[in-house]
């Protein structure tokens, strides 16, 4: 055969085998668009989820203690009218709850007064939500277990995709072995290093 | 030779000074809650239980007061609460809070311990002992498990003897005061011989069950039984 052939055909099958990288850098570079917000979602959650021991990413915590002036009105709405206007409450409350002989209950959708009639003493309590990041640490945790399941699995899937496809994108000079691999490995390491120097599971 | 200060340099230097004192007041303040929390955990780790068990389970420190941990929060009006005691018993029975309240209620300290680690010791839970509701709905012979439903789905699993203890309860005060939104308003449970997630916070149900259910936790990675002198914090 002669050589001008033999070269001739190993370009074409060098050509074919590079014709594959546009591609997986278009699916790439489009699954990573998709992926966009996905990653914010979690990642951002998965912040505030990984330190719940120090503060409560989902709501804002209210507590406060108030002091009423003396006698309150014996009927429970008078009383809590009067406690309300007191507090300078001008929202109704959603109940008033006779807790006990001493405790009056004023419930509102944040918050709860808890008057304690016979010493005018109150304890606010209640809970602002943080809108963007409940809706993120609800998402992630997939409290529901119904359609967003699936919505998960995709973006896991999605993830292996980018992470497998990145190793291929472009060609190193040395093909897979080199400063890729190096770093690969680098990064595969360290959940290996943790599970073994911490025992595991 | 010294330049007269200008009002902007006065006004700087007194800007420098203020951050300076607000830091440091924060950095002291920081440091004096972890030096403080650390002696709580050193004292508590000088104790033991009556069974011969540390107080403080390996890997916890304590915490002055409960933290929040998240959860879909439950309807707190105590006027619409209903708690369904029900599943494997003879006598299903529901309950208003009224009725909860009317039951014999008794006030236990506490020490309770969160999978992330931090522990409270000896808080004041009042409410109304999980055995003595037992009593009243009389679980079948084949009733192994009970199961503590909560708002949104959330459960908790405890085998029988272990929610039977005289220390599991359902409580609606905590230190003397109504039980606040974050911890679970208007009752939840308290397990706490296992890690805190056992303890159900907004609970609606307490059912018993023939066959172990794992919950909300235990079906994420969590321990099935989470005895926290064991660190059985994971799956």
């Amino acid at each position: 055969m002669p050589d001008g052939a033999v070269s001739a055909r190993a370009e074409t099958k060098r050509r074919r085998k590079l014709n594959l990288r546009p591609w997986l850098r278009a699916l790439h570079r489009d699954i990573g668009y998709l992926a966009v917000g996905l990653t914010i979602v979690y990642a951002t959650s998965g912040l505030a989820v990984n330190h719940l021991k120090d503060w409560d990413p989902n709501f804002k915590q209210v507590s406060r203690t108030h002091q009423l002036g003396l006698p309150l009105p014996g009927d429970d709405d008078a009383a809590a009218k009067s406690a309300l206007r007191a507090l300078g409450v001008h929202e109704q409350p959603r109940e008033v709850y006779r807790a006990s002989e001493t405790q009056l209950d004023l419930v509102f959708d944040q918050r709860t007064f808890h008057v304690d009639t016979s010493s005018g003493v109150v304890h606010e309590e209640g809970q602002a939500a943080r809108p963007l990041l409940r809706a993120a640490n609800w998402l992630h945790l997939n409290r529901g277990k119904k359609a967003w399941t699936y919505v998960a699995d995709f973006y896991a899937i999605f993830l292996l995709f980018l992470a497998l496809s990145g190793l291929f994108m472009i060609p190193g000079r040395k093909g897979l072995i080199g400063r890729g691999a190096l770093v690969a490995l680098l990064g595969a390491a360290v959940p290996i290093a943790y599970v073994l120097l911490s025992g595991g599971p | 030779m010294n330049q007269p200060k200008s009002e902007l340099d006065r006004a700087l230097a007194r800007r420098r000074f203020i951050q300076a004192a607000g830091s440091g007041t924060v950095v002291l303040a920081l440091g004096s809650a972890y030096v403080l929390s650390d002696e709580l955990t050193r004292e508590a780790k000088a104790q033991t239980l009556g069974d011969g068990r540390p107080r403080l389970p390996p890997g916890q420190r304590v915490i002055q007061a409960l933290r929040p941990m998240g959860g879909e929060p439950g309807d707190p009006s105590p006027g619409a609460y209903r708690l369904r005691v029900h599943g494997e018993v003879e006598a299903p029975f529901e309950l208003t809070f009224a009725e909860l309240l009317a039951l014999p209620q008794i006030e236990q300290a506490l020490d309770v311990h969160c999978v992330t680690t931090w522990s409270v010791l000896g808080a004041k839970w009042q409410g109304v002992r999980v055995a003595d509701l037992a009593d009243r709905a009389k679980p079948k012979k084949s009733a192994r498990h009970v199961i503590f439903e909560a708002a949104h789905g959330y459960t908790s699993n405890v085998a029988l003897r272990d929610a039977l203890k005289p220390t599991v309860m359902v409580a609606h005060r905590l230190n003397g005061a109504p039980l606040a939104r974050a911890h679970g308003a208007p009752v939840r449970a308290i397990v706490p011989e296992f890690y805190f997630w056992k303890s159900a916070k907004w609970l609606t149900g307490i059912r018993f069950a023939n066959h172990d259910e794992p919950g909300y936790w235990e079906t994420r990675g969590y321990n099935n039984h989470a005895d926290p002198w064991k660190e059985e914090r994971y799956a």
